[in-house]
């Protein structure tokens, strides 16, 4: 059964969002998404709600946030780390794909701001018998492959610096974004090493907010709106634990096989061709360089040199995160539900960068170290070719 | 379309010295040995059991997707009780999986569950009362005592007869039979409830591997359909009558909705009884049990001796969905109706299953 | 208006069960042994120890003691304060060490860490480290202090 995204909608995205409560900030991204798709609450027929609990010190927030998005509705929780937007909008496109429902919400909430640091609480999905004294944390692991690839194909500190100067760019013009910065590769280079090489411009900030996507069947798709957003695939992929098994960090290769597989399922042969925008989870310069190679969108040790050159800018052949992505704005466990939305408005042609004439979109979301990956492909048709 | 379960996989309910993790690998491997299949085959996992805080992992699918088995497979964790993860399993199979891997990991032993469940509170209004689980179902055991005037020893015979149930099923964590007095002069935790009255928290893993319906069949002879499924929540806040579940009774008229079942067809029923008091409520909210009688019903419910005996945080519910599958696979019974429940009494998943 | 925030500290007690696999490892710390398993199905020596592989979703018992020397895969030296974490600069890595099939995560030291990108080139990809042992162990992962350049 072909399934639609008919709406979407996102909070402003802060540091902190002192004005309002955990439900409050969920009811804001739910109006937003039903306004969007000229539908009211009353019309959702069940909810999967995602959140990766720790950072906004409330354990199970379904439970209060359900006065929000779910009274009277099934509600199911997701939570997978990273790639929980993703993965909540995977499991509210399976409502639909399965035929047992036909109105299904996607609601993802997140605070990252409400704790006082974030590191320490990636630090804490991290196993606590052999690794987690290492002081761990999500910009450690950003840091090994960056300083693994730069070793590796020669990339330079400036090749990573334009990456962050790209999706800066895109983000002034995005009312929703939280850093809106207008940057030159010179204000990267000098900002501070965080982790080597990393800098503080190459990281991305912590955000308060939520976003809701509603998702809806096929002859229902077609009345709400006239320009629906098709999931024509979708993926996820989980790779072993351990951070020392990755066979190289200088590569992503769970990325690979699982990008190959969706490609496979959307009928896509040539990614560059066939796909005309990309929202990527790159909270990380360096990840938005691997994943642009890991997708087959640049040949290895080619990625580097792809937000240099244009490439990937809005006016650029592949453009990547025209919203300013997740470089610009992080509410971790909302960030790739932000992905599948800004996706979707871009095949509907309603994005604030609207890349022209956008028929197929890709949306993806990593997590765990370096473990998991989620992925789907949009498109203004219902199957591509 | 039906989707059925072809293996299962249990591993002890007890309090465990290894990491869930590897808890867990014994049980996903036991399930595959049951279906006799090999992990090649399964194309889809989708894991249940609660996240970071009960075993002090952010993000535990971490650990557990491994040990399922998932390595560079399609993986999506249910943040819950692991019954909740059956409809998402089910959602894929009808959809796109022919073989799905159901793994639900539960684990208590390493941390106070009760100081965990308090932080799920907001921290304005609730959590700084120290409202803890025991204590919020105490109150929802105060208000139907009271409103129906049900007696202490009505609720202890409840506990006699599911610890008597326990004593008889060698997988219930706890299985030592108990008198009415023993329950009545056991401890108050918070009044009216007394120890005997409450669920003890204790550790175990369970795999299910589900197929479509006609890989199943060709994976065994005997493959035990789900056949109805409902799931719904109660409100946050306080408007609720603390005598009742009504979200209870929303998940079953869903799930019988879907099975196109009524209760008559339903022989034997598991329960997630973490009070005495719930199992009554419960059986009341289900439907079998007139409200304020749910004490009274001498139908066939928690054979297992329901979560009373065994209640491992995260799979309880799995626990008592696999102890409803062995029965109709033994030919016991051809109909069964599983619920679980999460929360403080918020969240309520049921399931009916047939052979 | 101005809104109203509370400070709360979550103080959550855990005890971690390491597990067979894990208790042995930590105990041939103490002997200043590095121990791994050998998968049976893929012949890998996994380093830190595991009950199975992961790849081949089989247990793994064959135990092999791997040497205390290894090849740098890749590192980073953190300059910000995280609240909780080790106070900067501190240096990590994933070293994989002879004998072994996967890399471990581990401290890198013995060297100045002021300046990173010296660092970089004392500890680039492929260079051989050794581990520089605690005095008194204790059967814990930081009973290897750090690693350091091989002289």
């Amino acid at each position: 059964m072909s399934v639609a995204v008919v709406g979407f909608g996102q909070t402003h995205f802060r540091t902190k969002r002192k004005d309002k409560t955990h439900p409050e900030i969920a009811f804001e991204a739910v109006n937003a998404a039903l306004e969007h798709a000229g539908l009211e609450l009353k019309d959702i027929e069940a909810v999967a709600y995602g959140s990766m609990d720790p950072f906004d010190g409330i354990y199970c927030p379904e439970r209060w946030d359900a006065t929000a998005c779910s009274l009277e509705k099934p509600m199911m929780k997701i939570s997978t780390g990273g790639t929980t937007g993703m993965t909540t909008a995977l499991a509210a496109y399976e409502h639909v794909a399965s035929g047992l429902f036909d109105l299904v919400m996607a609601v993802c909430v997140q605070r990252v701001g409400e704790c006082v640091d974030a590191q320490p609480v990636l630090n804490t999905a991290v196993d606590p018998i052999y690794e987690r004294h290492s002081g761990l944390g999500a910009i450690h692991i950003a840091s090994f492959q960056a300083t693994a690839y730069m070793e590796k194909y020669g990339a330079t500190e400036e090749d990573l610096a334009w990456v962050s100067v790209k999706d800066h760019k895109n983000a002034l013009k995005n009312p929703y974004a939280h850093i809106k910065m207008d940057l030159g590769v010179d204000d990267v280079l000098k900002s501070r090493v965080v982790c080597s090489p990393l800098k503080l411009l190459e990281c991305c900030p912590r955000s308060d907010g939520a976003a809701a996507v509603i998702f809806a069947s096929e002859d229902l798709a077609k009345k709400i709106r006239d320009n629906p957003a098709w999931i024509v695939a979708e993926t996820t992929i989980s790779d072993s634990y351990y951070l020392g098994d990755r066979l190289s960090f200088a590569e992503w290769d769970s990325l690979a096989i699982a990008g190959r597989r969706l490609f496979r399922d959307a009928g896509i042969e040539n990614p560059v061709k066939d796909i005309d925008v990309a929202e990527l989870y790159s909270p990380f310069t360096i990840q938005e360089i691997l994943e642009l190679e890991a997708l087959g969108f640049a040949e290895k040790g080619r990625g580097k040199e792809l937000a240099r050159e244009g490439v990937t800018f809005i006016d650029g052949d592949m453009p990547t995160n025209p919203s300013g992505g997740v470089l610009c704005t992080n509410p971790i466990g909302a960030t790739g539900l932000v992905r599948f939305g800004e996706a979707a408005l871009q095949v509907m042609g309603e994005a604030v960068n609207q890349v022209d004439g956008a028929e197929v979109a890709l949306a993806h979301a990593w997590g765990g170290t370096l473990q998991f990956h989620t992925l789907a492909v949009l498109s203004s048709k219902k199957k591509l070719g | 379309m039906r989707i059925g379960i072809v293996g299962v996989g249990f591993t002890e309910f007890g309090i465990h010295k290894e990491p869930f993790y590897n808890i867990a690998f014994t049980a996903a491997k036991r399930a595959l040995e049951d279906a006799g299949i090999e992990r090649g085959e399964v194309d889809s996992f989708i894991l249940g059991g609660y996240d970071n805080l009960g075993v002090g992992r952010t993000i535990s699918n971490m650990y557990t997707a491994p040990a399922a088995g998932a390595y560079l497979r399609h993986e999506i964790r249910v943040s819950d009780d692991a019954l909740f993860a059956l409809p998402l399993a089910c959602m894929r199979l009808r959809h796109r999986s022919d073989v799905t891997m159901l793994l639900a990991f539960g684990h208590s032993s390493e941390t106070p569950i009760e100081l965990v469940e308090l932080q799920s509170l907001d921290p304005f209004f609730h959590r700084p009362l120290n409202l803890s689980l025991p204590a919020f179902f105490a109150m929802q055991s105060y208000a139907y005592r009271r409103r129906y005037g049900v007696d202490e020893e009505k609720i202890a015979e409840v506990v006699v007869k599911e610890r008597e149930n326990g004593s008889e099923n060698p997988r219930a964590f706890v299985r030592d039979k108990v008198r009415v007095e023993d329950v009545l002069s056991s401890e108050i935790v918070s009044s009216p409830l007394r120890r005997l009255e409450i669920a003890e928290w204790c550790d175990g893993c369970v795999a299910f591997i589900l197929a479509e319906e006609t890989v199943a069949r060709r994976l065994t002879d005997s493959p035990v359909w789900v056949s109805g499924l409902g799931w719904s929540l109660e409100n946050y806040y306080f408007d609720r009558e603390f005598q009742k579940l009504p979200f209870v009774a929303k998940s079953a008229e869903m799930a019988f909705k879907m099975a196109g079942k009524d209760r008559g067809d339903v022989e034997a029923l598991e329960i997630c009884d973490l009070t005495a008091d719930y199992h009554c409520m419960i059986l009341e909210a289900l439907g079998f049990a007139e409200e304020g009688r749910g004490w009274d019903y001498n139908g066939d419910v928690n054979h297992s001796g329901g979560a009373l005996c065994t209640n491992a945080y995260g799979s309880t519910g799995a626990f008592l969905l696999a102890s409803i599958v062995e029965r109709i696979r033994k030919g016991e019974i051809d109909c069964g109706l599983v619920q679980s429940m999460s929360g403080y009494a918020q969240r309520s998943c049921v399931a009916i299953l047939e052979g | 208006m101005e809104v109203k925030e509370f400070e709360i500290w979550w103080k959550i007690p855990f005890k971690h069960s390491a597990g067979l696999h894990a208790t042995k490892f930590f105990e041939g710390l103490k002997d200043g042994k590095i121990l791994g398993v050998r998968c049976e199905r893929c012949g890998r020596v996994l380093v830190p120890p595991r009950a199975f592989c992961e790849r081949c979703h089989v247990e793994t018992n064959d135990w092999v003691e791997v040497s205390d020397e290894g090849v740098v895969e890749t590192l980073t030296v953190t300059y910000m304060k995280f609240t909780g974490l080790p106070d900067p600069p501190y240096a990590i890595g994933v070293v994989k060490l002879d004998g072994a099939d996967t890399g471990m995560l581990c401290f890198l030291g013995g060297v100045d860490l002021s300046e990173w990108r010296k660092v970089h080139e004392t500890f680039k990809p492929g260079t051989r480290v050794k581990a520089v042992w605690k005095e008194e162990r204790e059967g814990k992962i930081t009973d290897i202090l750090y690693f350091e350049p091989l002289k």
